[in-house]
């Protein structure tokens, strides 16, 4: 329900755009636009977005998309996977829902992050028709990604608010660091979850907000106007946090899914039946099992 | 301007204003209207530090580049000047001897004068007496300075009398036939110049020979048509000598006194038939009564290269015909620049699809209609030839008969050479290198003869006659009141056999004047005067012996024919002052003007008009359209610059109205007519006043006319016509309306 | 006289002059028949209707030395001649608006396309001279427009400019036009011409 209601005030942007014949960024506004540059008092974000995108950015993203998996190659070979008993109870923890939101999250997610990669190293893909097409799969995709997000926010908000377990996981690192199977201070979401959950959504939201502004471009924003930003300072920023956040989510999602799929053998198949081994949930969920156990459900 | 000193156009040129030391601009926006011109405004700034003061009712882009800028209120600008005169004369600072050597009537200026004090300059005005006294005498001492007027100056009631204050505040300061002084009226088009030389008027016949039997006589033998033939095609005789219908007023000739519409003197009929060629008639004043004249015609015929809006605004459904002309591009011929030089223009492509060059059509009319070989015959006269070319036998014609305005140099043989030299001749003086030496670019007229280099600077004594200098016409007679008109002893131009002034040269005073004799068979070729000598001995002699051959004699601040004699004030026929209008009333309904009898004091009393409509209305032009705007309007990337119509308010009067930026507003006229607009906020009119531009046509009252355009020839850009709106005034001598002062009521729509 | 082999070309337009005709961007428009909603040239003008503040200026790309726009393009398309124009690759564009961004004149534009307000490839101020495409080729027209400076023509824009506010030419002697223009005005040092430093440096 909600995410119709969501498409319904996007393609209401979209009209408001078209509805302006006046541009905010070639017309009169141009001259906002150009003093906005590097006057004095200005934000100066054109001079920032050019020396982050010049020099910074695209060895950042080299630097996440290589060094994140070399970490975690790393990690594989020195320490190795968890692995849980598969002989005990499951415990049914997603129900049909959370995976559908989970699954269509991860389509979005898979769409997106390649051709996002993709444009910020459109050299070495020759740039043209190709480097174009993945621009349009990257918005489009970013519609699905609106659908699972916004309920994915609601479903999960309240296992994931911060607890005092989070900040004894932080501390051992998720107890990642050895092969013991000590339990760990976590509830239903541990806080590396915790923070994918939060980069994921309400990062996520603010992807969403700049992506879509860079999209549209030129579209007139009363908040902007009364606040004096140029619209081009506004674009700007918004690559800006795109860039920034893209990082960010890039490396988080390549830890999610050495997680997932690498570092606790079989973590996949909950999101794809529901189920976790319940050892699985002792170990790595320690607070949320005894909670469990004191309802008298594990 | 004509009947101050003989001619009415520039006297000096574009060019020349880089001379100037100073440059004062009347209702003029030469940055918009004209832009490449306006490039030797700023050369004066630049090159001759230059003071710009601009004089306006509303903030052009003119005034944006000025060093001083008086905001008048609209129809005040003979306060103003006279505000001017009186700071001049009380401080010294006019040129004496200019004045008693070449002027008549300004003892009465000055009596004028003295009653305007910057005070109550000021109240009238609206320009604080400060700022006048500033730019007084800022002008005054900072000489030659040079005057530029244009519509702004003219579209008034009594804008004739504007046009004569402003040269008589030029020769108060001896601003005359000087290089960077002079009076620079800008045309607003191309080759209007050359239209009102060619008599594009109803009370003359072309080169302003008038309509006396004299000129008509003269005309007809110029012509090789009969006399007889000729005023047998009017009326009766007498018809010949009277003024037609002007532009501004044909429809009120349609109406035919109707519904309460002003009486006509036609001959007992109303106008049935008409006929336009390339008139935007969608930009002139009060187009309801335009439309309402269209809408009662027998026939419209309308030939333009686009369509007409006359043929949109009018409900008439049959006998409208839209003919096809062909533009500038597909024709050749001389056209005249604003500062009377002419230029050749060729032809770059053959007329386009089914189009016709204006010639062609009036041509095909002249046949049908049974005249052609009359209407042609003039141009095979010079060589006595079977057949003519077009268009170089026209211009031979018009260098043969016209006389007057000295165009007997303008041979399409020598225009076209000035062209072709075009890189010969120096940009500011205009005057000619290598084989082009001893001739101006253009050969702005009076061009004398066949080999005279014309005069790029009228009324200049400094230079010979035959390179230029002339003194002022003697047209006005050779006394006044037991004065004098002729110019004062050793006024004469220079290398002139006569030192002193003379009169214009008859074959009867040509001997003693230029103190030759005549032979024989010149006695019997000359002709009667200068102005009908086709034998050209009277404009030979002359430069010989350095005479002008229309005398030498003094302007006239006073013109004796006029309702008023010196200019005086009156105020608008619509004015927001009612205290004013009641101090400087309008002048007595004037009968049969251009045939139609016109209000005037019983139109300014007929209420109080400031109580129910107390905001001005000022209109004009925008830089990326001309006149109605019909080819600027379809031209996509011009028309994209002002896509829609509007109407520039200050955003403090429209917030009395809770009129926003961009939202629609209605402006409603005394006449009772209304407009619908966009609001476009701008500090460039001040409260008191809204300014809108009159390009815009297709839209009537509110109503959208679109569907009447024929397929695929709807504009990019329509609108309202602001002079749907403009109020009734008209000009007590020319006729031209008065657009640029009226009254109007806005509210939100 | 410069010396031709250095020659940078640039842009300059002169506050004093500029009356806001919108010669140039008609112009442009018209001889490159760019789409409605492009303009490549654009006049705006500063403090409307009030005396004294008022001035106009025509922006169009400035051609930068250092060009930030060619520094963040992610495809690399763009490429700057010896003579300093800077040019880009429509083929390899991807129309990210990158360069918008770093532009410090506005000057990249995106014409919309379609119906979602898709936005096409970049579309800049080529100063006349077309694109990589083969020169006065059909593909260069279509995609650039005209290619004058190929035929030793000045920019169109400039040469249209009605009083001459809007130079072009190599910076060298722009500069010294546009200094003999202040100096003859005998108002004494003016202040930094506007734009001069961001777009060119403070080097010339
Ligand atoms: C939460 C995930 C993300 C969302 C919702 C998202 C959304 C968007 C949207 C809507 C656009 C504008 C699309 C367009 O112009 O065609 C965009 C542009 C872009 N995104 Fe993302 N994005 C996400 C993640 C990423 C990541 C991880 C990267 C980096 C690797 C990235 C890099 C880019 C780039 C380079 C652009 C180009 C700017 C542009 O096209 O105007 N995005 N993004
Ligand atoms: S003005 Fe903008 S587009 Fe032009 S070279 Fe400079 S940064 Fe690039
Ligand atoms: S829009 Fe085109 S030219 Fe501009 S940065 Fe992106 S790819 Fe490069
Ligand atoms: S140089 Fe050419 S492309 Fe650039 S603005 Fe001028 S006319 Fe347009």
């Amino acid at each position: 329900m909600k995410s119709k209601y969501i498409i319904i005030a996007l393609l209401a942007l979209s009209s408001l755009a078209f509805g302006y014949s006046d541009s905010v960024v070639w017309s009169d506004n141009l001259v906002d636009n150009i003093l906005g540059y590097d006057k004095e008092g200005s934000l100066h974000l054109g001079q920032y977005f050019t020396i982050l995108q010049s020099t910074y950015f695209k060895p950042l993203f080299f630097g996440v998309l290589f060094g994140v998996p070399a970490i975690f190659l790393i990690h594989y070979l020195i320490i190795g996977p968890m692995i849980f008993s598969h002989d005990r109870k499951k415990i049914y923890v997603f129900t049909l829902f959370n995976r559908i939101v989970h699954a269509i999250a991860g389509i979005a997610f898979i769409l997106i992050i390649p051709t996002g990669l993709i444009m910020m190293f459109a050299t070495t893909f020759g740039g043209g028709e190709f480097v174009r097409i993945c621009k349009d799969i990257h918005a489009i995709s970013t519609l699905l990604f609106i659908v699972s997000i916004v309920p994915m926010f609601l479903m999960w908000l309240r296992p994931m608010l911060p607890s005092s377990d989070d900040i004894k996981w932080m501390m051992i690192l998720g107890g990642y660091l050895n092969k013991r199977k000590d339990p760990v201070p976590a509830g239903r979401f541990n806080a590396g979850q915790k923070m994918w959950f939060w980069l994921a959504t309400l990062g996520g939201f603010l992807m969403i907000g700049t992506g879509v502004a860079m999209y549209f471009q030129d579209f007139r924003l009363d908040i902007l106007v009364s606040n004096s930003i140029s619209q081009i300072d506004f674009l700007r920023a918004s690559a800006i946090i795109h860039n920034v956040l893209g990082l960010a989510v890039l490396a988080l999602f390549l830890t999610h899914i050495y997680m997932s799929v690498f570092a606790i053998k079989g973590a996949i198949h909950s999101m794809i039946n529901g189920y976790k081994e319940e050892e699985e949930v002792e170990i790595l969920h320690s607070s949320y099992y005894k909670e469990l156990k004191e309802k008298g459900e594990a | 301007m004509a009947n101050t000193w003989g001619y009415g156009a520039m006297t000096n040129s574009l060019g020349d204003i880089q001379n100037a030391k100073a440059i004062i601009i009347f209702g003029a926006n030469p940055a918009v209207n004209h832009p490449v011109g306006f490039q030797h405004f700023l050369k004066a700034k630049e090159r001759n530090n230059a003071k710009i003061i601009v004089i306006d009712p509303v903030f052009t882009k003119t005034a944006a580049k000025a060093d001083h800028y008086c905001q008048v209120r609209p129809g005040t600008d003979i306060p103003f000047m006279y505000g001017m005169l009186h700071l001049i004369f009380k401080n010294g600072w006019h040129d004496e001897k200019f004045i008693s050597d070449r002027v008549y009537g300004m003892e009465d200026v000055m009596e004028e004068a003295k009653k305007w004090n910057p005070k109550k300059v000021e109240d009238v005005t609206g320009v604080p007496a400060d700022q006048l006294i500033q730019v007084t005498t800022l002008y005054a001492r900072s000489t030659p300075g040079t005057l530029i007027w244009a519509m702004g100056l003219t579209q008034h009631s009594n804008g004739s009398s504007n046009t004569r204050l402003a040269p008589i505040l030029q020769l108060a300061l001896g601003n005359m036939g000087v290089e960077g002084g002079g009076t620079n009226i800008l045309r607003g088009h191309d080759n209007v110049q050359g239209a009102t030389d060619m008599a594009c008027l109803s009370d003359t016949l072309p080169g302003y020979y008038g309509l006396s039997d004299g000129a008509w006589q003269y005309f007809a033998s110029s012509w090789g048509v009969d006399y007889e033939w000729l005023s047998g095609r009017f009326k009766s005789k007498e018809w010949m000598g009277k003024k037609g219908f002007t532009l501004a007023r044909w429809w009120a000739g349609v109406l035919d006194g109707k519904d309460g519409n002003d009486q006509i003197h036609n001959a007992g009929t109303n106008l049935k038939n008409l006929f336009v060629m390339g008139n935007g008639i969608t930009s002139i004043a009060q187009q309801a009564k335009v439309k309402e004249g269209l809408d009662n015609l027998d026939m419209i015929v309308l030939c333009d290269p686009f369509v007409n809006e006359a043929a949109i605004l009018t409900d008439k459904q049959d006998d409208v015909f839209i003919l096809p002309a062909a533009t500038q591009f597909e024709t050749s011929g001389s056209v005249t620049a604003t500062n009377r030089s002419v230029q050749w223009r060729n032809k770059v492509v053959e007329p386009m699809y089914e189009s016709k060059t204006d010639h062609d059509i009036m041509f095909e009319l002249a046949k049908r209609l049974g005249f052609y070989d009359e209407y042609t015959a003039g141009m095979k006269i010079k060589e006595n030839k079977q057949d003519y070319t077009w268009p170089e036998d026209a211009t031979d014609e018009i260098a043969r008969i016209i006389k007057t305005i000295g165009l007997t140099g303008w041979t399409a043989k020598r225009i076209k050479s000035h062209n072709e030299n075009w890189h010969m001749f120096d940009q500011i003086s205009g005057r000619g290198y290598g084989k082009m030496k001893g001739e101006y670019y253009g050969l702005p007229w009076p061009a004398w003869t066949e080999t005279h280099g014309g005069s790029p600077l009228l009324y200049n004594i400094n230079r010979s006659v035959a390179e230029g200098g002339m003194g002022f016409r003697n047209r006005f007679g050779l006394e006044h009141d037991g004065q004098d008109l002729l110019a004062g002893a050793g006024s004469a131009p220079k290398g002139s056999v006569q030192k002193d002034g003379y009169p214009e040269i008859t074959a009867v005073n040509i001997e003693e004047v230029l103190g030759i004799k005549l032979t024989a068979d010149e006695k019997k070729r000359i002709g009667k005067n200068w102005k009908v000598d086709t034998s050209n001995i009277i404009a030979e002699k002359c430069m010989e012996q350095g005479i002008a051959p229309y005398g030498n004699a003094k302007a006239r601040a006073k013109v004796w024919t006029f309702p008023d004699q010196i200019p005086m004030h009156r105020e608008p026929l619509h004015s927001p002052r009612s205290d004013l209008a009641k101090e400087y009333p309008s002048f007595d309904d004037k009968e049969n003007h251009f045939r139609v009898d016109t209000k005037y004091i019983s139109k300014q009393t007929e209420q109080d008009w400031s109580k129910d409509f107390p905001i001005n209305l000022v209109t004009g032009r925008l830089v990326n359209m001309n006149g109605a705007g019909m080819e600027n309007r379809a031209s996509k990337y011009l028309a994209a610059l002002t896509p829609e119509m509007f109407c520039s308010i200050n955003p403090d009067l429209a917030g009395k109205y809770g009129i926003r930026d961009g939202s629609m507003m209605w402006i409603h006229s005394p006449e009772g007519t209304k407009i619908k607009v966009k609001a476009k906020y701008s500090h460039s009119v001040p409260e008191d006043r809204i300014f809108m531009p009159f390009h815009f046509a297709g839209h009537f009252q509110g109503e959208d006319l679109s569907h009447k355009y024929p397929k695929g020839t709807k504009p990019y850009a329509i609108g309202e016509s602001a002079n749907t709106v403009t109020n009734y005034g008209y000009d007590i001598v020319t006729q031209i309306p008065e657009t640029k002062g009226g009254l109007c009521r806005i509210e939100f729509a | 006289m410069s010396d031709i082999g250095n020659a940078r070309l640039k842009f300059y337009c002169d506050e004093h002059r500029c009356i806001s005709c919108d010669g140039c961007s008609v112009a442009c428009a018209e001889a490159h028949e760019l789409p409605a909603n492009i303009n490549r040239r654009k006049v705006v003008t500063m403090n409307e209707g009030i005396f004294g503040l008022e001035y106009s200026l025509s922006i169009a790309c400035m051609h930068c030395t250092d060009a930030p726009c060619e520094q963040v393009c992610p495809t690399d398309c763009f490429y700057i001649r010896e003579d300093g124009i800077v040019l880009h690759d429509k083929d390899k564009c991807i129309g990210c608006a990158y360069c918008l961004y770093a532009c410090p004149f506005g000057a990249p534009q995106f014409p919309q396309d379609g119906a979602f307000s898709i936005k096409g490839v970049m579309d800049k101020c080529t100063m006349c001279a077309g694109g990589p495409e083969e020169t006065n080729s059909d593909k260069e027209r279509e995609l650039y427009g005209q290619n004058r400076i190929a035929e030793g023509k000045v920019p169109v824009c400039a040469a249209m400019c009605s009083t001459k506010a809007l130079l072009v030419g190599d910076s060298a002697e722009i500069s010294d036009i546009y200094r003999e223009r202040v100096l003859s005005i005998g108002h004494g040092a003016k202040t930094q011409p506007y734009g001069w430093s961001t777009a060119y440096g403070s080097k010339i």
